[in-house]
């Protein structure tokens, strides 16, 4: 993989000179959180998020849309006029968490209102250093091979950036006066340990193996039940999550026609309605079982099809979730640990 | 849509601030087309020349609290089709109905009135109107969110039911990516409450106070214990929990904490 | 971003014309249609089992099981009840009015493998609807299938569906049609009265490692029939069992459909095997 070197003091200028290739999107702090967020102002971007309130998925699927647009039995949709979007700042997680995403939207059928938007977005991700609800290590999800136009790895006084995609090259080429091609001996010296202290701050320890197993082994646990007690089904966990793609679809018609829009809204299989079939039968009527298959989703069924699981260690459902109900808590409950319920 | 397909349609006010019908009043961008896709045949908020004919939509406002409004309440449900609820006060009691069911309201009303002899009216306890009625379909919000009712009624004008998902304010909340207030140890109300008012509350940094009720899948008691665990007593809690959810949450507070 | 290719959108609804309706049964309504495009409406390709995606503008969309055959392209069939807001407005639909219909998704029955061994169809209420596709493609593909048994239960014979094509079935000879009736109200009935499940005694000289058998029906029936089958040592992949879920989206992507974490019945099912049910959690 090409690799160059940016000054640190060169960011600003870097990043408005790639502006000429799409709106800039970018984490900018508020309140208490960092939101990504379309900037022109590239001094807004905070390069010490860890994680930013919602995944980059509002950007590819946003939370409510319209899908197409009837008039009677007329059906018209439009996907021509989405904008060219550069997505700064992304994480290794999260960089995972999209190409999850990006095989999701594709296999069997393809979702062109995922990969219409896709195909205009570019990605620039950022290195970081783990916070106490990482667990990236965990999941195997701490690195990147692919995934990304240009991933930015900050080694202190400079930016070593890895050229991923052939417009990502174009990126770099666009501005060569600030784009440094010598790569030394000392910068490779500087990157070994910038990994090495990396790697010694994740501080969230969590183990992940036989995890299909221990859900097989399960699956009538009392562990749901108690759970499932606490879960408030606000969805909330779903809603911050970077793999969670389902979605409810409703008809939106204006006052005395038969035209209007066709509607896409985030759901989440903790909602009660989710699993509903006609007559109001529920395949998964109480909070235990919903719990159960999402995290039978993220940590059993993915692992048996993919070979890793659909979480990318992230941290959001730990910080969002009201009463402890994430991927750690359950898996440590799931093995066995000590968790304080 | 064609004359002689529109719908006969009425909207009505009992105890409550008039919110609901307001909305409807200053949605500037719908009115002309809400005029023009079904014929109003009453609505004093907006116009005089009101009639009671037979309806096929009656839209009700407000709670029922006197014998007076009890009565009228059935009367409009008679010449009527299909009864909407609209606002919390129809739907769930409104803040008059904040202590619905926990006895005493002769000795509440006494503190207020005294012995004052009322001529016209004879109060009740204010209730929500399906106590008296049969409800077709209930659009809660105190006062309702315009997006959500001209939703709903674009589609009941044209005998479809409307879906309104059943989503906790928490959903539109994280979609707003909000600081979250309980996480601070503030009661705040979004899980319990139903959605539709794109979590404006939390969005200008002030808690839930539950005024569109309660979600279906409200689970009453872990939001109990999560805010007693962030230090807030059980008294505060309940006051919080019955403001807007009069008939909504009699049943859960009572499974939760024995007598209220 | 390479790999990505912008492909037809599979969720606009294609126009086609309701062609022919009428009652089958009280509450289920026989619907034809077909694509108001002719070319479009002969080369639409399917598998017995698949369904459909049937769109009424402002209210919304469901899916339903084809019941028309493959073999007799053109028309598409369909048997729909009148359970929700959906198909209230379907039972509106007039004659040559045009519908949305998308599709059509599902694995379906796996036909290819059931060719040269035998075929058992058990129905029971609503689930002769998609199990009519697959009794009439084997029957128009004769010659590529072994025996076939048809075994069909009704509560009573005014809630048979498709009763009168069903009786005349009685007279072919390469087909073995056993009818039967909880109770027979009419005192008219010409077959059997009873469950479904006795039905199971007429089937005699059956070789398990060479018959497939597809089951649908009413969620409390599929236990008993599987309890017969297993009796006559028929191997449990060889079950097909379709299975009805919230399809929403029926390409795999709105997830309401999901099973166990990772079956997304709009695209891996609806026909699952009675070994995926055992190996599934789940699954029913």
């Amino acid at each position: 993989m090409r690799a160059v070197k940016l000054r640190k003091q060169d960011l600003p200028a870097f990043l408005k000179c790639v502006q000429s290739f799409g709106e800039l999107w970018g984490p900018v702090r508020e309140k208490d959180r960092q939101v990504l967020k379309k900037t022109d102002d590239v001094n807004q971007i905070d390069l010490t998020t860890i994680r930013t309130s919602l995944p980059f998925k509002k950007l590819l699927f946003p939370p409510r849309f319209s899908m197409f647009h009837f008039s009677g039995n007329k059906y018209t949709t439009s996907l021509e006029h989405l904008p060219n979007r550069i997505i700064f700042g992304l994480h290794p997680c999260d960089i995972h968490a999209l190409l999850i995403m990006d095989d999701f939207f594709t296999r069997s059928f393809d979702d062109p209102y995922y990969t219409e938007r896709r195909k205009k977005t570019a990605i620039i991700g950022f290195s970081c250093i783990p916070d106490e609800k990482c667990f990236c290590h965990a999941t195997k999800t701490d690195t990147v091979e692919e995934g990304f136009d240009l991933f930015l790895t900050d080694l202190d006084d400079f930016f070593l950036i890895w050229v991923g995609s052939s417009l990502g090259d174009d990126m770099t080429r666009e501005c060569p006066k600030i784009i440094d091609e010598g790569i030394l001996p000392e910068d490779l010296k500087k990157y070994v340990e910038w990994r090495k202290y990396r790697n010694s701050q994740f501080k969230m320890d969590i183990d992940l193996t036989s995890m299909p197993e221990i859900f097989d082994l399960s699956y009538d646990s009392v562990i749901w039940e108690e759970e499932g007690e606490k879960c408030l089904s606000c969805g909330a966990c779903t809603i911050v999550c970077p793999t969670c793609p389902c979605y409810h679809v409703y008809d939106k018609i204006e006052m005395g026609k038969i035209e209007g829009e066709r509607m896409r809204q985030w759901d989440s299989c903790l909602f009660k309605e989710y699993s509903m079939v006609a007559e109001g039968h529920n395949f998964r009527e109480s909070r235990a079982e919903r719990l159960k298959l999402r995290f039978t989703h993220k940590l059993q069924a993915f692992v048996g099809e993919y070979g890793k699981p659909a979480c990318v260690g992230c941290g959001r459902c730990i910080e969002t979730c009201p009463v402890d109900i994430d991927i750690a808590t359950i898996v440590r409950r799931l093995r066995g640990e000590e968790v304080k319920v | 849509m064609l004359e002689n397909q529109k719908k006969d349609v009425g909207l009505y006010g009992f105890t409550g601030c008039n919110g609901d019908q307001l909305t409807i009043i200053h949605s500037e961008d719908k009115l002309l087309d809400f005029w023009q896709s079904v014929h109003i045949k009453s609505f004093s908020l907006a116009k005089s020349d009101n009639d009671d004919s037979d309806l096929d939509i009656a839209l009700v406002e407000g709670s029922i609290s006197n014998q007076e409004q009890a009565e009228h309440m059935k009367e409009i449900r008679k010449r009527s089709k299909k009864l909407i609820a609209i606002g919390n006060c129809a739907c769930y009691g409104g803040v008059q109905a904040m202590e619905l069911g926990s006895k005493g309201w002769d000795q509440r009303f006494r503190k207020v009135y005294g012995d004052a002899f009322f001529e016209l009216r004879t109060p009740i306890e204010s209730k929500p109107i399906d106590v008296f009625v049969d409800v077709d379909f209930y659009i809660p919000g105190c006062p309702i969110n315009a997006d959500q009712f001209f939703y709903c009624f674009a589609h009941l004008i044209q005998d479809h039911v409307p879906t309104i998902p059943d989503h906790p304010v928490c959903a539109e909340c994280r979609w707003r990516e909000n600081d979250c207030l309980l996480l601070k140890g503030i009661l705040c109300l979004g899980p319990l409450t139903a959605s539709g008012c794109n979590a404006v509350c939390p969005s200008h940094n002030l808690p839930c106070l539950g005024c569109w009720g309660p979600v279906e899948e409200a689970n009453v008691s872990s939001e109990f214990n999560l805010l007693k665990e962030k230090g807030l007593t059980q008294e505060e809690i309940k006051r919080r929990f019955r403001m807007h959810n009069g008939s909504g949450i009699i049943k859960p507070l009572k499974k939760i904490l024995g007598v209220l | 971003m390479t790999g990505l290719t912008a492909l037809k959108n599979a969720y606009l609804p294609e126009s086609m014309r309701l062609i022919r309706r009428y009652p089958l049964i009280e509450g289920v309504h026989f619907f034809q249609v077909r694509a108001v495009d002719m070319t479009r409406a002969l080369s639409l390709d399917y598998l017995p089992g698949q369904f459909m995606m049937v769109s009424i503008p402002g209210i919304g969309e469901a899916p339903f099981s084809i019941s028309s055959t493959p073999s007799r392209p053109g028309l598409l069939e369909f048997g729909i009840r009148r359970v929700g807001r959906v198909t209230n407005a379907i039972f509106q639909l007039k004659e040559n009015q045009i519908i949305g219909v998308r599709g059509p998704y599902g694995n379906g029955f796996p036909v290819e493998k059931i060719k040269g061994n035998d075929l058992i169809i058990v129905m029971g209420g609503l689930g002769a609807i998609p199990l009519r596709s697959l009794l009439l493609y084997a029957l128009d593909n004769r010659d590529q299938f072994g025996n076939i048994y048809l075994l069909h239960g009704a509560k009573t014979p005014s809630e048979m569906l498709f009763r009168e094509e069903f009786l005349n079935f009685r007279y072919r000879d390469d087909l073995t049609c056993l009818l039967t009736v909880d109770q027979d109200d009419t005192g008219k009935w010409p077959c059997y009265t009873g469950l479904v499940t006795r039905l199971f005694q007429q089937l005699t000289d059956i070789i398990p490692q060479k018959t497939y058998v597809a089951v649908c029906g009413p969620p409390v029936m599929y236990k008993f029939v599987v309890a017969e089958l297993l009796k006559l040592n028929i191997p449990k992949h060889q079950i097909l069992m379709t299975l009805e879920r919230r399809m929403k989206c029926g390409v795999g992507k709105c997830g309401h459909c999901i099973i166990g974490g990772y079956i997304y019945t709009c695209v891996d099912g609806p026909i699952f095997t009675y070994w995926d049910v055992i190996h599934m959690k789940g699954l029913i």
